[in-house]
């Protein structure tokens, strides 16, 4: 076959921005020869709201309500990440009590429990598997009733603040959730007979997909993509953060690095979060303030300053640069998203070779959030 | 990290620094420095990865600022190169032959910035705006206002309700959230 007829043989496909088998509104351009893609670009735009831009012209306390859509699975380690960043700059973190840092572990690994359901349920389901799907989704939902009883919203929950969060743990409420554990505890081994025992699942999964470890630190991999390649990296444990380094906590691995060693490596987070949830709750005071007591919000400045701050969201590191001026406004910030390396350049660079049946697949291995890319 | 911002120190200067806290640092270098100073970074310390490159606007003073994070895995410490341009100018060296995903960092710069990175491959494609036809909007001096306002204009009629005065009202004089 000459070059010119090779070319010629080659199509170029849509994949996305709607489409069941794409991880939220993105689309992938594709090339492809037969049924094998030879290149293909990644396309964002479609959920950009210019946050960054929004914050830099409003008071601190007015982010809140912006940072928290920056990734609907998972929006809670977004109001932490800003809190923190406000905090260090101003010098309010000295301040914060300590009943709040352990209520704000909790809502983190809560936060990362529930989109660990959903997205593991995601991640079968665009490989064709209907049941896990819906029973995954059903278990995420025990997380987000105790989140609207927390918080009063099930989404967007704009429940951690500067200096705390916003009310106390309700009467009874780590007895609730701790039912709701058992709950999905009982149900893990139907999901992995349905998702690890399936050979549909290990067919499509084993081998394929394999992102190589050189690659790690020449991308700046973070995350589950990491971990499922042995490499025991994990913000939490790296670079301890609230009261995570009071937690018997050590970074969960696998081996393999392909689509079926990053969907065990959610599996095994699942049951680490239920695991550090318990934790916190036997840890956690009864007693003492939820909240530092704040200055007017209307009039509050901060002195100039620079920071990141980095946490670890379920899809890899989450970091937030922010800069101050002295004004009563961020002068900048900088939403770091794990899916602004893995869904562009990594997502990229997996393309050429791929089949197209398992383009979606892959995606969601890599378990890119969209919105975290455009902000 | 006391010992790798001397050596910076030393041999390419550096114009003023800071320790935010234990495991990060910032240095502001000359721009000519940039791409030396990184890749000996990469090729010599364990800072190897780039966490994020980021722009900032300070119109005040006719520049942007670059800033370069670069993280040692192992060490568990970040530090922050940071680099001021002319606004006027805005053009700085590409870092995409030392960290692929650069490219990306890049183009969006590039995009909502208009700062130039000669040699960089996606520079002028669109990143997130598509027919964009104003000043790049992450600019100081890009009014989001007039913007909305000239493409999204306000129906007649519209109630709308000022968000300093809804505020005050729940703050109250005391200006606290909680009792």
């Amino acid at each position: 076959m000459t070059e010119q007829t090779a070319l010629e043989r080659r199509v170029q496909l849509w994949f996305g921005p709607q489409h069941p088998g794409i991880t939220g509104n993105m689309a992938v351009q594709a090339w492809l020869e037969g049924d094998t893609l030879t290149s293909g670009v990644t396309h964002v735009g479609y959920l950009h709201r210019g946050f960054e831009k929004l914050m830099e012209r409003r008071k601190f306390i007015q982010s809140f309500p912006i940072v928290c859509r920056i990734c609907v699975p998972e929006p809670d380690t977004n109001e932490w990440l800003l809190a923190a960043s406000i905090e260090e700059l101003s010098g309010l973190d000295k301040e914060v009590p300590e009943k709040a840092r352990w209520i704000r572990t909790l809502f983190l690994e809560m936060s990362r429990l529930s989109s660990m359901l959903m997205v593991l349920g995601g991640h079968v389901g665009a490989m064709g598997l209907g049941t896990a799907p819906n029973w995954l989704i059903t278990l995420r939902d025990y997380i987000l009733d105790r989140f609207e009883e927390l918080t009063g919203a099930r989404v967007y929950h704009m429940y951690v603040t500067y200096g705390g969060v916003r009310r106390d743990l309700p009467e009874g409420f780590a007895e609730r959730l701790e039912a709701n554990l058992q709950e999905i505890e009982s149900k893990l081994p139907l999901v992995d007979n349905v998702i690890f025992d399936s050979a549909v699942f290990r067919k499509r999964a084993i081998g394929v997909g394999v992102v190589p470890e050189e690659w790690v630190d020449e991308l700046g991999l973070t995350g589950p993509i990491v971990r499922a390649m042995g490499i025991a990296r994990d913000t939490r444990t790296d670079y301890p953060y609230e009261k995570y380094g009071e937690l018997d906590i050590e970074p969960m691995t696998t081996t393999g690095s392909d689509i079926f060693a990053r969907a065990w490596m959610r599996r095994l987070e699942i049951a680490q979060s239920i695991d550090l949830i318990r934790q916190i709750l036997a840890k956690m005071p009864t007693e003492g303030p939820y909240s530092a007591k704040l200055p007017n919000m209307l009039t509050w400045t901060i002195p100039a300053g620079e920071t990141y701050v980095r946490a670890e969201a379920s899809r890899g590191e989450m970091g937030y640069y922010v800069v101050t001026d002295g004004s009563d406004k961020i002068r900048r910030v900088h939403v770091r998203g794990p899916s602004y390396v893995h869904g562009v350049t990594l997502l990229e660079r997996l393309m050429p070779g791929t089949n197209i049946a398992d383009l979606s697949a892959l995606m969601v291995s890599l378990q890119v959030c969209p919105p975290e890319i455009e902000r | 990290m006391d010992e790798i911002i001397q050596r910076i120190r030393d041999n390419f200067g550096v114009l003023r620094e800071h320790r935010q806290r234990d495991d990060l640092a910032e240095v502001w270098i000359e721009p000519r420095h940039v791409l030396p100073l990184l890749t000996w970074l990469k090729e010599h310390t364990p800072f190897v990865q780039l966490t994020h490159l980021s722009a900032v606007d300070w119109l005040e003073d006719g520049e942007f600022q670059l800033t370069y994070l670069l993280t040692d895995p192992v060490g568990r410490r970040s530090l922050m190169v940071a680099v001021r341009i002319s606004r006027e100018e805005a053009t700085a060296e590409s870092v995409h032959t030392l960290w692929a995903h650069a490219v990306t960092y890049e183009q969006e710069i590039n995009e909502m910035f208009g700062i130039h990175f000669p040699g960089s491959p996606r520079q002028g494609v669109p990143f997130i705006l598509e027919g964009w036809d104003d000043i790049p909007p992450m600019r100081r001096d890009f009014d989001t206002v007039e913007y909305m306002n000239r493409h999204h204009p306000s129906r007649p009629g519209r109630e709308h309700t000022d968000p300093r005065r809804y505020i005050g009202q729940v703050v109250g004089e005391k200006g606290y959230l909680h009792d």
